[in-house]
């Protein structure tokens, strides 16, 4: 009976780190890091600055140079957390200021969920914005959103020097300022009635998040180790060359903590949400600012039903638990669609699900669908079974499944287009590939010894100790071994047949993989 | 003698006027005979007609005024221009009135008129020359002129008949003859028809007269048998009479009713059918007194009927009688039938009557219905209006009984079948009742006004008042009308008052959100406050706890924003529990509807909510227990690189052990989350949104009642809670049972883990400590010791708890395998839904087909015999097919029809080879060829 609450803190992570795009399809793109220049940066860069800045974020837009540089602010000098707090102020009515809107006392949703009220009118986010470099944060308290937060909740490093795209460097200043934080998140805690969990954006390949992000992973885990950790990950673009050369470095050892230390990993990346923005939603050009939207809109929907309660999937560890039946392959993928009609949405989440699909082996693990809007539940039946009849989802073969369908009301604040929309939650085994490539990746640069240097200056690695790389390369073959066998219908035989499996086997399956790929 | 004596005086004085010629009598005008010799001949018809005049009875048609007539003589006279003759007579006539005193004439003026009208007869003869027909003095003068013309006028005589009564023709015997007839009668019969007539109008008034007299044991009037009278008039009489027992029989229901009114229940119907009676008496009683009158009048001899109408003879009786007679029949018919009758079931059998083709009868009923119905509409205006129920005798259709508030709407009014009157169709009765139901249900439940202002809306729209007595019988049209504008208006005004004012639908979202465990966060907060309480046993539990907590639920979820007189009527309810129960088997939730809701929400109802409720809580407890061994089990909590250190084999067997409890929790998991959508969305939402729609469209609170019940039903039917689904039920509770224990069982296991992942990482520090100091300290055996004895425990731990999951395992699947072989024959609820989300992914009829291939048991052969026995059936019934279809097609379609004689083939030895393989193959042929048949 413990420890189940409707409370999250949520915590934004920052990273100072251009991010690269990863190609694969229908992984949400969530721009967390953003280039990082000021807007007097992008008032005087040049041409072919600009240029090179939107290809990387996949926004490749033609027009004259003035027009590049309001479309490159527009994208980049806002953040997606924010975002997310915009989106649910919008759902509950709430102002700019934390103020509650006349209109939205009787919506019946439960703004306590992740506001807090500080008086009768006021509410305020249970958010830590955390960052060891002060841009983006400056940014948003220069914004007209700056009332909104509590300002005991901003956590700025003192030198404001960042984690220099280092690992090592965000882990180790996060153990130097763990006290300070968790202060704050004890404070936060201890304001919430029930907590049930916390909510960590942050993105895996810089320094700040992957780092101090593993850092608080662990502590969390530590010391609220019956609460849930959920995060929402940015993964790199592994398919190209990134800026950030020792990204796969800080990819491995981020994704151990998330191995690890998290319930839930929601992955997110930015170039299939662009493609989605453009296919999809027919937006041309679109830009930061509404994919990020859009990005936030699947975050405030994935709550969606701890916001408005209804029947069922009131509380985020009913929702986890049934997305998250083995507890390793706790990674998920989400879709989102915005529909006009239901009976379309199935077939579009679908479908574009269906051409991920890599290997005719891979397998759902779970699906959940989050529906808001108005819905007929006999319509949900009728999807569902034509999905069932033409077979249009693999589940694994060792146990039974089914699409889990979650009924939410909408926000009646907030104005859509689109009367009913659906957000899809998923497990999918094929997750795997991309941990293999961030392990063949790493093979490549550490068989170089590559700038291993960087790391070697902090404790953790010091007297050239490379145990934990090792270690997280352990982990991640386990793990992609697991959702491997998740594959096969002898789920719950696997690893008795050979008793060394488990050790010997993992490398093997890994080096197929990395040649495969 | 006297008789005798007037002759002879008449004889006399026509002796004398005849010998007297000069006598200036004018009637003696014609001086024939000079001498006193009279001839016989003239002599006797003078005689004869003296006698004529003298018999006649004919009444003068003027007023007997003696100056007048002379006056009228004189003028007579000089407009014939006797002037002369005029003096004469107005001489004569002074000298004969002043002649007063003894001896004198009294009767001038019947002298005067006699001699007028005999001059007038003279006059008519003359005026018709040579004719004998006219009669009269002149006649009897000229026909001793013309006898010849005789034969002719003897003809003519014969022409006219009775008219020629003063006709002295020695022919018209038929006079005498008559007059001897009227003798004859007189002396045949004791009593003259006169008095006959009287003693049956008498009769016809239920009083004896002097011949007829009522007797008892004919029961009728009757003609006393001593009195002499001819047989037809006997049976007229009889005849006659009928009326009179008729009308006794209906008088004397009459004078009953209004004797006993007061004491006996006659009832305000059969009152108003006396009253009606009465006055139709009252019309009979006016012809009555009519007849009478003319029964006054001597009845003539039959020559003489033409001259007059006003008198009554037996049969003059029977034509007055006939139509009072039908009548009169009637109501006897009607006292009969309704002696027993009261209330509408005496205006029913009235109305029966009614239902005639004679339009005189029907108007006749209909307008004693008018009368007899007018107190029974009059009640069903009272009560449609005004909700009364006016019936002190127990006569309505409506009967009314003392009930509860609670049950005055099921119980308080019923209709009473049998006071029903025809006329009223049992739907109209129905909407009656209602009507009047509605507003006492205003009235005594609702503690409401407003229905007045639209029963007066009612009637005005009706056309009608809400005065008394607006309505009657034949107004079928208007009674209706006026039932339904008043059950519109009254239907609508209630439901108002139930929808907005007792905020019907507010209260049943909030069972449906409490009760039904729709309002999730509540539910979900609620049992985790309540649950540790709840595992401690029945009998400790306090009541006053459990409501503090209830109240923190409340308060901690979105149901703090709900109405508060919503949230009041939510309490914690305890069932009686017997010793060894658990708090869980005796919480439940209950609703306090109140009046006037309770008629809604009645006992009965609202404990099929509490086996609703305490299903779904069951459910949600199942649910929250899987949930909470999730979290004893969630990914950050076992890391099992910390078990690296553990010997092989061991961390293999924990491997192995979590990754069944992760399975089989997934299964159950799985399970019990489609149930519970099934239940949720399948059951409650789609039950609710028809219900919805119904409460929109529900015209009447029965209408809602209605709506209700079905919902609650099809609650209740299509969550297996209906009888029909018991097994399936109980199945279900078992498996949440084994899910419970399953939770235990993890819960065990998982912290058996913790234990040993402290330990382990203990040592593994006590050994990088030892690492640390290797130099300086002594070799510390007690950690390899340690670790050995941890290795052992751990194994031993592991083989018990997978064992125990095994165990649990087996079970659920079995169990499992029950329930959803049970679920597609449910024939009367729809359960596709449920199975289909169950077995989304082919899961279990999968697991069948594999278990076919692993099939090693006898039961699985008898299952592949089945299996194969049915498709061998198919195959037959496939053969027919094809062979009909070949039948069909054979002159069309040839090449077809060699395509199925293949086809055909092909399956014969199809069948045949797998019927081989049953009999003799191994097992793992069976398979094959089933799994390759079946492909």
């Amino acid at each position: 009976m413990e420890g189940v609450g409707m409370e999250q803190a949520s915590m934004n992570m920052n990273g100072d780190h251009q991010g690269r795009n990863w190609q694969m399809e229908c992984f949400f793109q969530m721009p967390l890091h953003y280039p990082k220049y000021s807007r007097a940066d992008y008032e005087t860069m040049p041409q072919w600055k600009l240029d090179r800045l939107l290809t990387q974020y996949g926004l490749p837009i033609s027009g004259d140079v003035e027009r590049k540089r309001k479309f490159a602010m527009g994208a980049f000098l806002w953040g997606i957390g924010m975002e997310f707090w915009k989106q649910l102020c919008l759902e509950h009515g709430i102002s700019k200021d934390g103020i509650l809107e006349d209109f939205a006392t009787q919506g019946g949703d439960r703004k306590d969920v992740f506001f807090y009220q500080a008086d009768d009118q006021h509410y305020i986010p249970r958010a830590l914005l955390i960052d060891l470099e002060p841009r983006v944060i400056n940014g948003i308290q220069n914004s007209e959103y700056r009332n909104l937060y509590n300002h005991e909740n901003i956590f700025l490093s003192d030198h404001g020097g960042g984690a220099g795209n280092n690992w090592a460097n965000g882990y180790h200043q996060g153990k130097n300022v763990e006290e300070d934080i968790m202060d704050m998140i004890d404070r936060e805690a201890d304001g919430s009635d029930s907590l049930e969990g916390f909510v960590l954006c942050h993105s895996i390949a810089g320094g700040t998040g992957s780092g101090m992000g593993s850092y608080l992973l662990e502590t969390l885990n530590d010391r609220y180790s019956k609460k849930l950790v959920q995060t929402y990950s940015v993964f790199p673009n592994q398919m190209e060359t990134s800026d950030v050369v020792v990204q796969p470095y800080n990819s491995l050892l981020t994704l151990k903590r998330l191995t690890l230390n998290a319930d839930c990993v929601v992955v997110l990346d930015n170039t299939a949400l662009n493609r989605i923005a453009v296919e999809r939603l027919h937006l041309s050009n679109p830009t930061f600012a509404q994919t990020n939207s859009l990005v936030s809109t699947v975050m405030s929907a994935s709550t969606t039903t701890l916001r408005y309660p209804g029947y069922m999937n009131n509380d985020l560890v009913g929702l986890l638990a049934s997305l998250i039946p083995t507890p390793r392959c706790h990674f998920l993928m989400t879709g989102y669609t915005p529909l006009t009609v239901e009976r379309q949405s199935k077939n579009i989440m679908v479908s574009s699900y269906a051409r991920t699909k890599e290997a005719s082996q891979a397998k759902y693990i779970s699906i959940l669908n989050i529906i808001q809007g108005e819905v007929d539940p006999t319509q949900v039946h009728e999807s569902l079974q034509r999905i069932r009849e033409r077979k249009l989802v693999n589940f694994i073969e060792w146990g039974p499944a089914s699409i889990q369908v979650a009924l939410s009301r909408k926000s009646p604040y907030v104005q859509t287009t689109h009367r009913v929309s659906g957000l899809m939650l998923a497990s999918h085994t094929s997750i795997r590939h991309l941990f293999s490539k961030c392990l063949s990746q790493y093979e490549k640069l550490r068989k170089k010894q590559a700038f291993l240097d960087n790391y070697r200056k902090f404790p953790m690695f010091a007297d050239n100790d490379l145990s934990e790389f090792d270690e997280s390369r352990d982990i991640i073959e386990s793990l992609v071994d697991e959702y491997k066998a998740c594959e096969s219908p002898d789920y719950i035989k696997w690893g008795m047949e050979d008793p060394n499996h488990l050790l010997t086997g993992e490398g093997n399956t890994a080096g197929k993989l990395a040649l495969r790929d | 003698m006297e008789d005798q004596k007037v002759l002879d005086l008449v004889k006399e004085l026509v002796h004398r006027l005849l010998s007297q010629p000069q006598n200036p009598n004018r009637n003696q005008s014609n001086p024939q005979n000079p001498n006193s010799s009279i001839d016989p001949n003239t002599y006797n018809q003078a005689l004869r007609y003296a006698i004529r005049i003298l018999s006649s009875r004919m009444t003068p048609s003027i007023a007997p005024d003696e100056a007048a007539m002379a006056e009228s003589i004189k003028r007579h006279l000089v407009n014939q221009g006797k002037s002369s003759e005029a003096l004469t007579f107005a001489d004569l006539y002074s000298k004969f009135a002043a002649k007063t005193g003894p001896g004198s004439v009294n009767n001038k003026w019947a002298v005067l008129y006699l001699l007028r009208v005999i001059s007038e007869d003279r006059k008519n003869a003359s005026k018709q020359a040579n004719s004998l027909l006219c009669g009269g003095l002149p006649a009897i003068f000229a026909s001793q002129l013309s006898e010849n013309l005789r034969v002719s006028s003897k003809k003519e005589v014969c022409c006219n008949g009775g008219v020629v009564v003063l006709s002295k023709n020695p022919e018209n015997i038929r006079d005498i003859a008559f007059g001897e007839f009227a003798n004859l009668l007189k002396e045949e019969n004791d009593v003259s028809e006169e008095v006959l007539v009287r003693d049956v109008l008498y009769a016809c008034q239920g009083i004896d007269g002097s011949y007829i007299k009522y007797d008892e044991s004919v029961d009728g009037y009757v003609l006393s048998d001593v009195i002499k009278v001819p047989r037809a008039t006997r049976i007229m009489v009889h005849k006659l009479c009928e009326l009179g027992w008729l009308f006794r029989k209906v008088k004397g229901y009459i004078s009953e009713c209004m004797d006993h009114f007061p004491a006996e229940d006659v009832g305000t119907v059969g009152q108003a059918f006396c009253a009606a009676l009465q006055d139709e008496l009252t019309e009979y009683y006016k012809l009555l007194a009519v007849l009478e009158a003319q029964a006054m009048n001597p009845i003539p001899l039959v020559s003489e009927a033409a001259s007059s109408g006003n008198y009554l003879s037996l049969r003059r009786l029977s034509v007055w009688f006939a139509e009072p007679m039908v009548k009169m029949r009637l109501m006897a018919v009607l006292v009969d039938s309704c002696k027993v009758l009261r209330g509408g079931a005496m205006a029913g059998a009235i109305h029966m009557h009614a239902q005639h083709g004679d339009p005189l009868v029907h108007d006749f009923m209909k307008r004693l219905l008018r009368r007899v119905c007018s107190p029974l509409f009059e009640m069903v205006r009272s009560w449609v209006l005004e909700g009364e129920l006016e019936d002190i005798f127990a006569e309505f259709f409506i009967v009314g009984q003392p009930v509860k508030a609670e049950s005055l709407w099921r119980e308080g009014y019923r209709l009473h079948a049998g006071m029903l009157p025809s006329f009223i169709s049992p739907s109209l009765a129905q909407r009656i009742l209602r009507t009047g139901k509605s507003i006492n249900f205003l009235r005594v439940c609702c503690d409401d006004r407003g229905w007045a202002d639209a029963a007066t809306e009612a009637a005005a729209a009706a056309g009608t008042t809400t005065d008394r007595g607006g309505l009657g019988y034949g107004e079928t049209d208007a009674l209706e009308l006026l039932v339904s504008e008043a059950a519109k208006r009254i239907d609508k005004h209630l439901l108002d008052v139930i929808y907005n004012r007792y905020k019907f639908k507010e209260h049943c979202l909030a069972i449906k959100r409490y009760l039904l465990l729709g309002q999730g966060d509540f539910v979900q907060y609620l049992m985790d406050i309540v649950g540790p309480e709840l595992s401690e046993p029945a009998n400790t539990i306090s009541t006053f706890k459990l409501a503090g907590l209830l109240e923190t639920a409340i308060r901690s979820s979105n149901a703090q924003y709900d109405d508060r007189d919503i949230l009041d009527r939510l309490r914690i309810k305890m069932m009686p529990h017997n010793t060894g129960d658990r708090g869980w088997d005796v919480f439940s939730l209950e609703y306090d509807a109140r009046i006037p809701l309770d008629t809604v929400f009645t006992e009965s109802v609202m404990t099929r909510y509490l086996r609703i409720f305490n299903f779904l809580w069951k459910l949600r407890r199942v649910e929250h227990a899987l949930i909470s061994a999730w979290k004893t089990m969630k990914p950050n909590c076992i890391s099992s690189h910390s078990f690296l250190k553990l010997q092989q084999a061991v961390k293999m067997q924990l491997l192995l052990t979590l990754r069944r409890c992760q399975v089989l929790w997934d299964e159950m998991n799985h399970f019990v989350s489609n149930l519970q959508y099934y239940i949720m969305f399948e059951v409650l939402e789609v039950s609710w949104s028809n219900f919805s729609n119904e409460m929109e469209a529900a015209k009447d609170l029965d209408d809602l009642l209605a709506a209700h019940e079905k919902y609650l039903h099809s609650i209740v039917e299509k969550a297996l809670l209906g009888e029909r689904s018991r097994s399936l039920y109980e199945t279900l509770f078992v498996l949440f049972d084994l899910i419970l224990r399953f939770r235990s069982v993890a819960d065990r296991l998982y912290e058996g883990i913790y234990e040993m992942q402290a330990r382990s990482t203990d040592a593994s520090r006590d050994k990088k400590r030892r690492q640390i100091n290797s130099k300086s300290a002594e070799p510390g055996s007690w950690v390899s010791e340690g670790r050995k004895a941890l290795t052992q425990h751990a194994a031993k731990f592991l083989t018990t708890m997978d064992q125990e999951l095994d165990d649990i395992g087996k079970k659920y699947s079995s169990l499992l395998k029950g329930f959803l072989s049970q679920l597609p024959i449910q024939q009367h609820i729809d359960l596709k839904f449920l199975l289909f989300r169950l077995d989304f992914t082919e899961f279990y009829s999968l697991s069948l087909s594999c278990n076919v291939n692993l099939a090693k048991s006898e039961r699985q052969l008898g299952q592949n015999m089945t299996t194969e026995s049915r498709f061998c059936k198919a195959c037959n019934v496939s053969l027919a097919e094809s062979e009909r279809q070949l039948g069909q097609n054979m002159r069309t379609i040839i090449p077809y029809m060699n395509s199925i004689f293949a086809r055909r083939e092909e399956i014969q030895i199809q069948t045949t080879l797998h019927l081989q393989v049953l009999v003799y193959a191994e097992n793992e042929v069976i398979c094959e060829t089933v799994t390759m048949s079946t492909e």
